[in-house]
């Protein structure tokens, strides 16, 4: 398999806080990764300069072979991103609101209609779509813009909370499409501070908290080392242990 | 391709049912006053010659004095009134103002040599300007005085009236009113009162425009970066560069709609204004229309001049676009998006204000340079500028304005190609706040 993103040494410094601190590990084709953390811990900040929102104060990461510092555009062919709490154009209906960020990504008409026509299926919104996002529930909301983030098929899926605030059957359709996108070979980044949930979508974890990335692994055995029975108790002995030391 | 996609959904986001309400809305209003002070001047113009007189003293001198009132114009419509107090005159007659000649004038005048009293009783009904238009019974006072003075003449002296008219008016008073390089028959303060009325109504416009455009661009940036649909965008395979200029391009294709759409507003609501016959009594020489004084003067502005008000103001909306884009950048929320758009109404109601009741260019040199260096003064000032032909405040002007354009583009160029956008914010209502809660 090979690897979609590998973060080298990645920190963030903003006037008085230390945001992300040499945040390194890598993600493989296919495969769902969970940056994990409770809130202000550095996800964002660490996701943001992968998605080359913003630039790092120093260190490296490459997606898809291209570096965010030295080609970010080539860079941002490979992903999309789906910020947290994020809202579409509400004076837009579904279906302009897909076809207009169809046309962002290509300048290619087949190409947009073929991404329209994916994710049109995949948001399961039907004639909901022909409405103004304006009327959608928070859950229609989420839903339009997952199948937005991944109506390109990206390399790499960046995805910052992406059921936060959502019900539980709202949250159980989203990590059932993250599955099987990633099952057919996409790679996806995903924040998140409900470390239970994660539990259920992850194939590997990483434990993030005051800008430093304190563990990778995968779930079960990260819960075998630590002898605890859920990634929350991982979370409370990882950020414990590292406060002794 | 993407920079048209683009610009087809910044487009879309400004075009919208609210903008094009307040457009035709502001524009029908505009038009509509126009034409309804047009009318209220017509009318009043028309009525200015109707004098209410009743003769109480119903002598052959009282009658030849109304037989010459008649005959200088005046419309003298005979009155006998039953009533003694003033308000109950006014009332039973249904008039604004009468005049009495009361009982025993003409025995005070002929028969003792003393002036007698004329009774003049006018109702006020309102303060605007438009009230003391369309009563002419003022200047029938003057009249009866004028008349008065000649019979007496004539018949004490025997004199011939050519003889009285050089005793009345030893001078002929020929008003000239010079403007730039050019001159009219016309007082002055006839010119200032009809020149006020047509640069009473742009800085309102002005002001209406930076305020609407300002609030427009605060509110979609804002809006876009507290729905993080703006993170959406700058993630994707386009350049910040076109994301910009896209909203930019949008702007200020709205700013000009706007521009051009007030300004054929503007020019029916003067033509409604200017198009009334000015009274004699106004104009020495032939009966003329404002506009056509206006017009011989260099007052009236030509298709040159609504151009370059025209260009005045795209470039004070351009300015608030670009000054807006760095401020609805700064949002936090919907209600500190809101509190964002005062640096720019205070720096428009400062102009708005000094334009409304003095003259820039008269002002001291240090308060002349503080309001000049505020750039939208320039727009409000322009129409005084163009009319009487300051052209080098004019273009000084918009060249310093071109010049901050430039200064502001920079910087929500560089805020939009940095980190910044992300991280900045301005909430002034939080950090007092927070004050308080740490003295606390």
């Amino acid at each position: 398999m090979s690897t979609i993103l590998e973060v080298k040494d990645l920190s963030k410094q903003y006037s008085k806080v230390l945001a992300a601190d040499n945040v390194s590990f890598s993600i493989d084709e296919g495969e769902i990764f969970a940056l994990i953390g409770p809130n202000g811990a550095g996800k964002t900040t660490t996701i943001r300069m992968i998605s080359t929102l913003i630039k790092p104060t120093s260190g490296d990461a490459i997606v898809n072979g291209y570096s965010i510092n030295d080609k970010p555009e080539k860079v941002r062919e490979s992903i999309t991103y789906l910020p947290d709490e994020a809202g579409a154009y509400k004076n837009m209906t579904g279906y302009n609101y897909l076809k207009f960020m169809a046309n962002i990504f290509t300048n290619d008409k087949d190409k947009a209609e073929t991404y329209v026509k994916r994710a049109v299926e995949m948001c399961g919104l039907g004639d909901r779509l022909n409405e103004k996002i304006a009327s959608y529930s928070r859950g229609m909301i989420r839903k339009l813009l997952l199948s937005r983030a991944v109506m390109t098929y990206p390399k790499l899926a960046i995805l910052d909370e992406p059921t936060s605030g959502l019900d539980v059957i709202n949250a159980l359709e989203i990590r059932k499409i993250i599955k099987d996108l990633a099952n057919k070979g996409m790679s996806f980044l995903i924040s998140s501070h409900n470390m239970l949930e994660i539990e259920f979508v992850s194939d590997r974890v990483g434990i993030i908290s005051k800008g430093k990335l304190l563990v990778v692994g995968k779930t079960e055995e990260l819960k075998q080392r630590y002898n605890v029975a859920n990634l929350e108790e991982v979370f409370e002995r990882v950020v414990l242990e590292h406060e002794v030391y | 391709m993407k920079f048209i996609n683009l610009l087809k959904k910044e487009l879309r986001e400004l075009i919208n049912a609210q903008m094009i309400i307040g457009l035709v809305v502001s524009m029908s209003l505009l038009v509509l006053i126009g034409g309804i002070m047009g009318d209220a001047i017509e009318d009043a113009v028309s009525n200015s010659g109707d004098v209410y007189i009743c003769d109480q003293d119903n002598t052959e001198f009282t009658k030849r004095v109304i037989e010459n009132l008649n005959a200088m114009g005046y419309n003298v419509n005979e009155k006998s009134v039953t009533k003694e107090d003033s308000v109950e005159i006014l009332e039973e007659l249904n008039i604004n103002s009468l005049i009495i000649i009361p009982k025993g004038f003409t025995e005070g005048i002929l028969k003792n040599n003393a002036a007698s009293e004329l009774e003049y009783i006018s109702r006020i009904k309102s303060t605007s300007a438009m009230a003391s238009l369309g009563d002419g019974s003022t200047s029938a006072i003057e009249s009866i005085k004028s008349i008065i003075s000649n019979l007496l003449m004539q018949e004490g002296y025997g004199l011939s009236e050519a003889d009285i008219t050089v005793l009345e008016n030893p001078v002929n008073l020929k008003e000239v009113t010079v403007v730039d390089k050019k001159s009219a028959n016309v007082s002055a303060s006839t010119i200032i009162g009809m020149a006020s009325t047509q640069g009473m109504i742009v800085p309102i416009v002005i002001f209406i425009l930076v305020m609407f455009t300002s609030q427009m661009i605060i509110s979609t940036i804002s809006t876009e970066k507290i729905d993080k649909t703006l993170e959406t965008l700058l993630s994707a395979p386009v350049s910040r560069l076109s994301v910009l200029g896209a909203k930019m391009l949008a702007a200020a294709i709205v700013a000009l709609i706007n521009a051009v759409a007030y300004m054929i507003a503007f020019s029916s609501y003067m033509s409604g204004m200017l198009g009334s016959t000015l009274d004699t009594t106004a104009v020495i020489g032939e009966a003329l229309t404002m506009s056509d004084i206006l017009k011989e003067l260099g007052l009236k502005l030509t298709a040159g001049g609504y151009i370059l008000l025209g260009l005045q103001m795209f470039m004070t909306i351009m300015i608030a676009l670009s000054v807006s884009l760095i401020l609805g950048a700064m949002a936090t929320d919907a209600k500190s998006a809101q509190t964002l758009v005062m640096p720019i109404m205070i720096f428009a109601m400062i102009p708005y204000m000094i334009s409304l009741f003095m003259d820039v260019n008269s002002m001291s040199n240090i308060v002349k340079i503080f309001v000049w260096l505020i750039p939208f003064t320039h727009t409000f000032t322009a129409i005084n500028n163009i009319m009487f032909g300051n052209w080098p405040v004019f273009w000084g002007g918009l060249a310093y304005q071109f010049v901050f354009f430039i200064v502001c583009m920079y910087f929500a160029l560089k805020l939009f190609t940095s980190d910044k956008i992300f991280t900045i914010s301005l909430n002034l209502g939080q950090k007092m706040k927070l004050k308080k809660v740490k003295k606390g």
